[in-house]
């Protein structure tokens, strides 16, 4: 088996999923200058409410690709409502308070969702059903599975609908705006409180999607799988430049290839410091 | 009744001042001057009729409703536009995308055409449509301003310092442009009295947050007291 070619596979599909995720670090510090610590959680909510809702339908005789859309759909609506409320009750009140307030505040959501969840989920390792059947295409010496396929294709076809909208959209326009100078956005008729819900929708809805994607992938989901995810993918996006919509992409594949590779080659030395916690 | 109506308005920053009761009117279509010094309290006195400076009392009327109490992104779909002071643009976007900004209140059909004018008059504009704005020359920035705040088709227009940084012809040229907006209400703020008061009909002066002077701008300008300050 090729070492380097298998890694690399796994590398940008763990890329990706740090990619979605580092998206809603970068979009939320894009337009506000905060770094919303909670955004890792928000991926395990949409994690978990697939995991419930999969497991309530799975006996339901509903075929699985319908009952996985499903129970992915319900994860998007549930973590865009949650990350709608985040913003609104912990972060508004806040607007032009020094910016440690709404840090430390971004820490205490975190904690709170993530005890919100082991009270609901409990504090085990949920075992995350199967969403496709495992057959392993090969490559080269290498293997590429169902589910690392959709996930690349699913991020990829996320990702660029993302930047039509920042980049090509009247909406989008009024987004990089509010980021610029919030001031003149709102002269020019921009409600900046609209424009911020919907930043904290759009990357909550990339969270649920990434949640799903890491339980899918590793067969597992747990109350803070968020944490070190959300770490990561906090890191991947200071790598492409906060604020910076590729960068956070960029930053997201480099960071999965690198501790892909890393797991490949140094597994015994590091034990684990440069691979995946899981 | 005056397309704008402001009496007693009170400003302060965090307790602090800056402007201390003033009345205000325009007349639709009249151009109005308002010269001061610095801190003398113009930018503010806009932003709080804008909204964006909330800590404020007085009453604000335009076309005879109250825009005291609405929120600030409800004033460009009313009609009223401000060029700020330094400019504001959108440095990060092209110019093209700060002038669609303009129109982010407008929801009808003329906007390309509107674009188009706004090239017309500003063909330098249009052979930077795809430049970040902040890489413009302070006189192009000046000019994307100015056409952002038109896109808006405006009815009520605030310059802040439109003449400041620039040299005199960027001057000559941007002043030539407001004079030629036929029909449009505009608040003409500026440091540069004497240009100023030479293309409105009315001025204003403003000191330490009040305002000390008020007239035609002819008599303004062989005011012995606006002389010796403004036109030294
Ligand atoms: N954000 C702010 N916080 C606190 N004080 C402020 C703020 N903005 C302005 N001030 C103060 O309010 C007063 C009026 O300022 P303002 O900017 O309105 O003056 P101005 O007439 O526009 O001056 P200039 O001609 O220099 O632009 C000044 O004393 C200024 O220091
Ligand atoms: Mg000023």
């Amino acid at each position: 088996m090729d070492i380097f070619l298998q890694q690399l596979i796994n590398g940008i599909v763990l890329g990706s999923i740090y990619s979605l995720v580092a998206l809603g670090y970068t979009l939320v510090y894009g337009i506000m200058g905060l770094i919303n610590f909670a955004h890792g959680d928000i991926v395990m909510v949409g994690a978990m409410v697939a995991f419930t809702v999969i497991h309530l339908l799975s006996g339901s005789g509903l075929p699985m690709f319908l009952i996985a859309g499903i129970g992915i759909l319900a994860a998007i609506l549930v973590c865009m409502a949650v990350g709608y409320l985040i913003e609104k009750v912990a972060y508004r009140p806040l607007r032009g308070a020094p910016r440690l307030a709404p840090l430390i505040t971004a820490i205490g959501v975190s904690m709170l969702l993530q005890n919100l969840a082991m009270m609901i989920w409990g504090r085990g390792y949920l075992s995350f059903p199967a969403l496709l059947p495992a057959i392993s295409i090969p490559v080269a010496g290498a293997g590429i599975s169902a589910v690392q396929i959709l996930i690349v294709c699913a991020s990829a076809a996320m990702m660029s609908g993302l930047s039509f909208l920042v980049k090509k959209t009247k909406l989008g326009n009024a987004m990089r705006a509010t980021a610029q100078n919030r001031e003149v956005a709102t002269l020019m008729g921009v409600n900046a409180n609209a424009i911020i819900s919907i930043t904290f929708i759009i990357g909550s809805a990339l969270a649920a999607v990434a949640g799903v994607m890491v339980s899918a992938y590793y067969g597992v989901a747990h109350y803070d799988m968020g944490f070190i995810l959300g770490l990561k993918a906090f890191t991947a996006a200071v790598l492409g430049g906060i604020g910076n919509i590729e960068g956070a992409m960029l930053g997201g594949l480099l960071l999965g290839i690198i501790e892909s590779m890393g797991a490949g080659y140094l597994g015994a030395i590091t034990g684990g410091v440069m691979g995946s916690n899981y | 009744m005056n397309l704008l109506e402001i009496s007693d308005l009170h400003v302060s920053y965090d307790g602090i001042k800056a402007v201390k009761g003033i009345d205000l009117s325009l007349a639709s279509g009249e151009i109005v001057a308002l010269i001061g010094a610095n801190g003398a309290g113009k930018t503010t006195t806009l932003k709080a009729i804008c909204g964006i400076v909330r800590a404020r009392s007085g009453k604000i009327l335009f076309e005879g409703e109250d825009i005291g109490v609405l929120p600030p992104h409800g004033l460009a779909s009313r009609g009223i536009a401000l060029v700020p002071e330094g400019r504001g643009l959108f440095g990060r976007s092209s110019v093209e995308e700060n002038l669609e900004m303009g129109a982010y209140s407008r929801s009808d059909t003329e906007i390309a055409h509107d674009l188009e004018k706004i090239y017309t008059l500003f063909p330098r504009l249009k052979e930077r449509r795809k430049q970040a704005a902040g890489t413009l020359s302070g006189g192009e920035q000046q000019m994307a301003s100015l056409g952002r705040a038109l896109m808006s088709r405006p009815r009520l227009l605030f310059l802040d310092e439109p003449s400041m940084g620039l040299a005199p012809i960027m001057v000559q040229k941007i002043f030539e442009t407001i004079r030629s907006l036929e029909g449009m209400t505009i608040l003409l703020v500026e440091q540069n009295a004497k240009i100023a008061l030479s293309m409105s009909q009315r001025g204003y002066v403003m000191e330490s947050g009040k305002i000390t002077l008020a007239g035609a701008s002819g008599a303004l300008l062989e005011n012995p007291l606006v002389r010796a300050a403004y036109l030294g």
